[in-house]
């Protein structure tokens, strides 16, 4: 038989942006949210939702003018090849850093539970091998593992069940958006939690069905910003306003309340299953990393330039190795993805209206 | 396909004997069960109060001599105590299986934020370390034995629950403590405990302002407070008629809270804290025949005035030491705007506020005897 | 001649001396040229067990293999019609078309070897088939039992296994190919499909893959997935073998291509996924909502059996705040006797569990249940006793073997306890993160992996919900009407069959 190139159906598109989208970020976003939006700072979320909407639906209009050819496709045939293998390699460096710090500070606040004192290299070490065996493996492989590790981890919002007991309406105060706030730069702090989206402009060529595509983007994201809402939603109801902007991971905190008769302070057990998460959120940035990687250098095979990207970024992630300087990183790169996230699809509709008015 | 596997099973394996450094093997540790925290007199006039801290570790060893270890420090801060306590025993200290922490009284006046912080702060510590305060030293309740009964700090650990579920007592562990402490429309409170010959009794309810040690809620008084504080069930109360001889026992007491809040004018407020009781009565030495309506109606009426004097001094009594342990404060916030509740000193208005206690008693049932 | 010629010539002498010619004939006898009696009696020299009759009155040879010959075959077609004849009759009779005449000796080889008689009359030679081995009885299978349901399973020889399946799909649309594999032992390969179900492409593919098989001997259905194999370095098996006719014939319904061996009991069905190896007929028999308690039942057993173990060991070492207070001081009472850390503990509790599983297979049956009673219950105790290991270990280590057991597919049960292994050893060495490393490698390692060129893991990827109702759950019949999509049949429907 022979061997069909496998398509994205588009259910394993949403299950795969979900997955990208939920990363690290989510255990500190309750305290981000009631730090820089005030009280009921959770219903920044909405906003934050309906900014990636219209995100997405610029990554739509790429998709539809473009007719479902890949980005790179079209940035080569418009742009100086010098021009686009600039943006390229911008591309690559945030992507690759994105995935790898991402992985980093999942390795540290593990640390604070369990291994204080092990370096923290070693275990990033071992989960940058099994991101490599992942990649790998490809885009539809990636998909059916990353559909997987969903239906074990998706369980995990019915514990949110544990808290009705607890959830206090009073600790929702009647106030909107109140307190020391700092809308825009906590905002881009937050909306670092949303970013990932917009792999969903590499992912055009695998597609098996393009009128449903754009349709599962928009399926994946509402399904992280309502697990979102959720979690933020019982946090801010659950601990007092002044205690939740001074936890630092309530989602950990939330997690380690949960007691049942045979095994209890399950943070312990429930952080790893958040590693299913992140590993996805790392294989699917370095994997658009190394697909731009691969339009620069086509004839080197793809196993060697992802031995590559991963080994450096792994070098260049010794540099930050205290907490405070990993979230710095994180923030930095958080930024610079937004400005990824919004002015790529721009970029290219620019390119196309500039074409067709040709 | 295979070269890489090949390679990178070598590196897991590899990498998994460098792992092997943050053991903590099961039997090898000493899991602090209870510690205690006691404030020292300041002696020769030095800058720093110094802290007795006692921890109680359960021993799992069947043939050893004692069930558990007591090991006392003292010191400035708990961390420096913990390092000198590891240096007395042959298990390694962890603290992640505490289960109580116990303040003594003076130490409570002072403040109690700097210690809980500590726990807070910790990763390992769980959120569900109860908190309570010792009517007494801390350190002389913790180290006795009390024979009839189990483990010390199992006992006190066993008795808390047991009481936070029957209501006569709050359950109140770090994650309350803290969301209490952080609201500013709440204070925290803490059960209160103390060494009575061959028993730990509880004696009452510490009520805070901040982190400060303020008064207490005798126990006799418990389930009032209980009833004031929020919506529960199960609980007995007994109450002591006006006319003489005359006592009645209600069980089963289901117990509804509703809190209502007029704002009349700048700054003046007034609460109907509304409280509908259910419960049956089991227990009945007087004159009034439970058969008959008129009468149980006659009982009910009674018992809810009983209850309102009772409510009334307790409020009056919190507002007077300015600690808002019911929550009024939430109530107030949750009816003003952001900037008019910012602009409020809550401490201030706080004991000028008219509060009204209105109670509704209910009969359920009276038994299976007919009188 | 210098040293170097001596030694190189005095090499190819002892390779030259290893080739001496034998009077036995090549291997494979690939020239195909006219046979004659003498042809064939040279071929089968050395071979005692081959017969030659001549019945010179009517100027006929018969050769054959005794012992490959049904007694009522051979009265009925050779030795009746041969006993009183004419000379000049033979000729009329072999006319008949139970006689095949045979054109070329390789064909009249692979005839005698098949266990035709071969008759030589005149210029002329003739097969007819009279084969009938010794086998057993169709009884019930000894790895693969069910409570209630149908006990006959297959034996080693095709045609019975064939029959049993003719039986019962009584349809012209099965098919049934045949192939040939091992060069030396040239066994019979039986393909059968259902036409009109199944996707001719799963057919092709199969045959393609047993086509290319180069090795001399095959003596196993099992082994014989082994070489057709997708990722043969895999730990999962990716083809189900089975001895039961009732899952064959379920499977060749459902759209599947089975493959019969010649001289193996087991029958191998193509492709697969993952959850088939999780269902028994059982769940079929009984009432919808108790087979589905019990799919439930399995996956929770499969999910004990892989991290009990390691989440005891990785608790025990690392994550001693999971321990509620109550289980505290049993856990640590019982673990302070033992002089290894858990990881130890664990391994060798569970080496011992592997000697003695793999002991019972081997012992006869008379000594096996007295080994099974002093393995569980007298060591079990005597090395708690001695403080080798902990009683809470025991529980996890007895209860994750019990649970293995659950699972119907011996083969499956094989390669989810080598993971077993795998996952302690990540557990206690990197705690609860390395139990979720583990889980997270044998995800990844099970999405690659591909059956017949379709994924493993359907139906969660690629997602099916539909499937669903087969695999988690088993739906009541009324709701199962449709094939698995894995087979891609062009008959989705299982009512009917578009004739």
């Amino acid at each position: 038989m022979k061997k069909v190139k496998e398509r994205l159906a588009p259910f394993h598109i949403t299950i795969l942006i979900f997955m990208i989208q939920t990363g690290v970020v989510i255990f500190s976003l309750p305290r981000l949210l009631a730090q820089n939006f005030g009280y009921n700072g959770w219903l920044a979320i909405v906003i934050f939702t309906c900014i990636s909407t219209f995100n997405i639906f610029l990554i739509s209009l790429v998709h539809r003018l473009g007719k479902g050819i890949s980005i790179f496709d079209i940035l080569e045939n418009s742009l100086p090849k010098f021009v686009a293998y600039t943006i390229y390699f911008v591309m690559i460096s945030i992507w690759s850093m994105l995935g790898c710090i991402v992985a980093k500070q999942y390795v540290i606040v593990f640390q604070m539970i369990a291994f204080p004192t092990t370096h923290p290299m070693f275990f990033k070490a071992l989960v940058d091998i099994i991101a490599y065996l992942l990649i790998t493996k490809g885009i539809y492989n990636i998909s059916k593992a990353a559909t997987s590790f969903f239906w074990i981890v998706i369980w995990m919002v019915l514990l949110l069940t544990f808290f009705i007991h607890d959830f206090e309406w009073g600790n929702l105060t009647p106030y909107l958006f109140k307190g020391s706030t700092s809308f825009l730069k906590g905002g881009l702090d937050c909306y670092t939690a949303f970013l990932g989206y917009e792999i969903a402009l590499l992912l055009i060529p695998f597609a098996e069905n393009h009128k449903k595509f754009i349709k599962a983007v928009h399926i994946g994201n509402l399904i992280t910003a309502i697990t979102y809402l959720l979690v933020c939603f019982v946090c801010f109801g659950f601990f007092s306003f002044g205690q939740l902007t001074r936890l630092k991971y309530p989602l950990l905190d939330l997690l380690s309340f949960i007691k049942l008769p045979f095994i209890e302070r399950l943070e312990n057990l429930l952080y790893g299953f958040f590693l299913f998460t992140m590993l996805i959120t790392i294989v699917m940035y370095c994997w658009s990393a190394i697909e731009t990687l691969q339009r620069i250098l086509p004839k080197v095979k793809a196993n060697w330039l992802t031995v590559f990207v991963l080994g450096t970024t792994f070098l260049i992630a010794w540099i930050p190795d205290v907490i405070g300087k990993v979230e710095k990183w994180l923030q930095f790169l958080g930024y610079a993805e937004a400005c990824v996230a919004f002015g790529l699809p721009t970029l290219i509709l620019i390119i196309l209206r500039i074409r067709k008015g040709h | 396909m295979h070269k890489p596997i090949l390679f990178c099973s070598i590196l897991i394996v590899m990498f998994g004997i460098v792992g092997c450094g943050d053991q903590r093997i099961l039997e090898k540790l000493g899991f602090t069960h209870t510690t205690s925290y006691d404030l020292l007199p300041n002696e020769n006039n030095g800058t720093e109060d110094k802290l007795m801290i006692s921890v109680s570790i359960p021993k799992a060893d069947p043939d050893g001599p004692t069930k558990r270890e007591t090991l006392t420090a003292v010191s400035t801060t708990s961390k420096t105590a913990k390092i000198m306590l590891s240096r007395k025993t042959e298990l390694s200290l962890v603290s992640g299986q505490l289960r109580n922490t116990l303040f003594g009284l003076t130490l409570a006046q002072k403040g109690l934020w700097e210690h809980i912080d500590t726990l807070v702060r910790d990763p390992a510590i769980s959120q569900r370390v109860k908190v309570t305060v010792v009517n007494g030293n801390a350190h002389d309740l913790l180290v006795k034995d009390y024979l009839p009964h189990p483990r010390t700090g199992k006992y006190i650990d066993r008795m808390l629950e047991k009481e936070g579920k029957a209501q006569t007592v709050p359950h109140i562990t770090l994650f309350e403590f803290t969301r209490d402490l952080f609201d500013d429309g709440i204070d925290p409170v803490a059960p209160m405990i103390r060494s009575v010959n061959e028993d730990v009794v509880i004696d009452g309810i510490a009520l805070f302002n901040e982190d400060r040690y303020i008064t207490k809620i005798n126990s006799d008084k418990l389930l009032i407070f209980s009833i004031l504080r929020g919506n529960f069930k199960e609980g007995e109360l007994s109450v002591d008629l006006k006319s003489e001889g005359e006592h009645v026992m209600l069980s089963s007491l289901v117990s509804k809270r509703k809190i209502k809040v007029q704002s009349s004018g700048h700054n003046q407020f007034s609460i109907d804290i509304n409280i509908s009781l259910k419960g049956s009565i089991l227990e009945y030495i007087g004159n009034l025949h439970l058969s008959d309506e008129m009468d149980r109606k006659k009982l009910e009426n009674s018992i809810s005035e009983y209850i309102q004097i009772e409510m009334k001094d307790m409020v009056t009594k919190m507002q007077k030491s300015k600690v808002d342990s019911l929550g009024l404060g939430i109530r107030i916030r949750n009816s003003l705007s952001y900037s008019e509740w910012t602009n409020l000193v809550w401490k201030n208005i706080y004991p000028n506020i008219e509060v009204r206690c209105n109670v509704q008693t209910k009969i359920k049932d009276y038994g299976k005897f007919e009188k | 001649m210098s040293i170097f010629q001596r030694i190189f010539f005095s090499r190819t002498k002892k390779e030259n001396e290893l080739f001496l010619p034998l009077p036995c004939v090549e291997l494979t006898n690939d020239r195909a040229t006219f046979p004659t009696l003498q042809h064939t009696l040279d071929n089968f020299i050395n071979c005692c067990d081959f017969v030659h009759r001549t019945l010179p009155e009517i100027n006929v040879d018969l050769v054959y293999f005794g012992h490959l010959l049904g007694n009522d075959e051979f009265m009925r077609d050779i030795a009746t019609p041969f006993a009183n004849i004419q000379a000049n009759e033979v000729g009329q009779l072999l006319q008949r078309s139970q006689y095949h005449q045979i054109l070329d000796s390789k064909s009249l080889i692979k005839g005698i070897l098949d266990g035709e008689v071969a008759i030589f009359h005149k210029e002329n030679v003739y097969l007819i088939n009279a084969y009938k081995p010794d086998s057993r009885t169709v009884q019930q299978s000894e790895t693969e039992s069910v409570i209630t349901g149908p006990h006959d399973s297959f034996l080693e020889t095709a045609a019975i296994n064939l029959s049993l399946i003719r039986r019962r799909v009584k349809s012209s649309h099965l098919k049934v190919l045949k192939l040939e594999v091992g060069e030396v032992t040239k066994s019979d390969v039986y393909i059968l499909y259902i036409d009109g179900i199944v996707n001719m492409e799963y057919v092709n593919e199969l045959v393609k893959r047993i086509k290319s098989i180069e090795i001399d001997a095959v003596h196993d259905g099992n082994m014989l997935v082994q070489y057709i194999d997708d990722c043969p370095n895999s730990l999962f098996p990716l083809f189900p073998a089975s001895e039961r006719t009732d899952s064959a014939v379920s499977r060749l319904v459902a759209g599947r291509v089975l493959a019969i061996l010649d001289g193996s009991p087991s029958v191998i069905s193509a492709p697969a996924s993952f959850f088939e190896f999780f269902s028994s007929p059982d769940d079929y028999y009984q009432r919808w909502a108790l087979g589905t308690a019990t799919r439930a039942l399995r996956f929770i057993a499969f999910l004990v059996t892989v991290t009990f173990t390691s989440l005891y060991v990785s608790v025990t070492t690392y994550h001693y705040e999971m321990i509620p207070e109550t289980l505290l001081l049993t856990i640590t009472e019982s673990r302070s006797r033992v002089p290894f850390p858990p990881i130890y503990e664990a391994l060798l509790m569970e080496i011992m569990i592997e000697l003695l599983r793999e002991a019972g297979a081997r012992l006869p049956t008379k000594i096996g249940q007295t080994i099974g009673i002093v393995g569980g219950i007298v060591i079990g105790q005597a090395a708690v006793q001695a403080g080798f290991t902990s009683n809470i270990l025991i529980i996890a280590v007895a209860s994750s073997a019990i649970a293995s057991f659950v699972i119907p597919s011996y083969i499956m049960s094989a390669s989810i306890r080598l993971i077993r292994f795998g996952l302690i050893i990540l557990a206690g060495t990197l705690g609860n993160l390395g139990l979720m490393m583990g889980i997270a490698l044998i995800i990844i390692h099970l999405s690659g992996l591909t059956s017949l060129n379709t994924s493993y893991l359907t139906p969660i990827s690629p997602m099916n919900f539909k499937d669903w109702r087969d695999v988690f759950v088993r739906a009541p019949f009324w709701a199962l009407k449709e094939r698995p999509s894995q087979s891609r049949s062009p008959n989705l429907i299982r009512n009917k069959m578009k004739k």
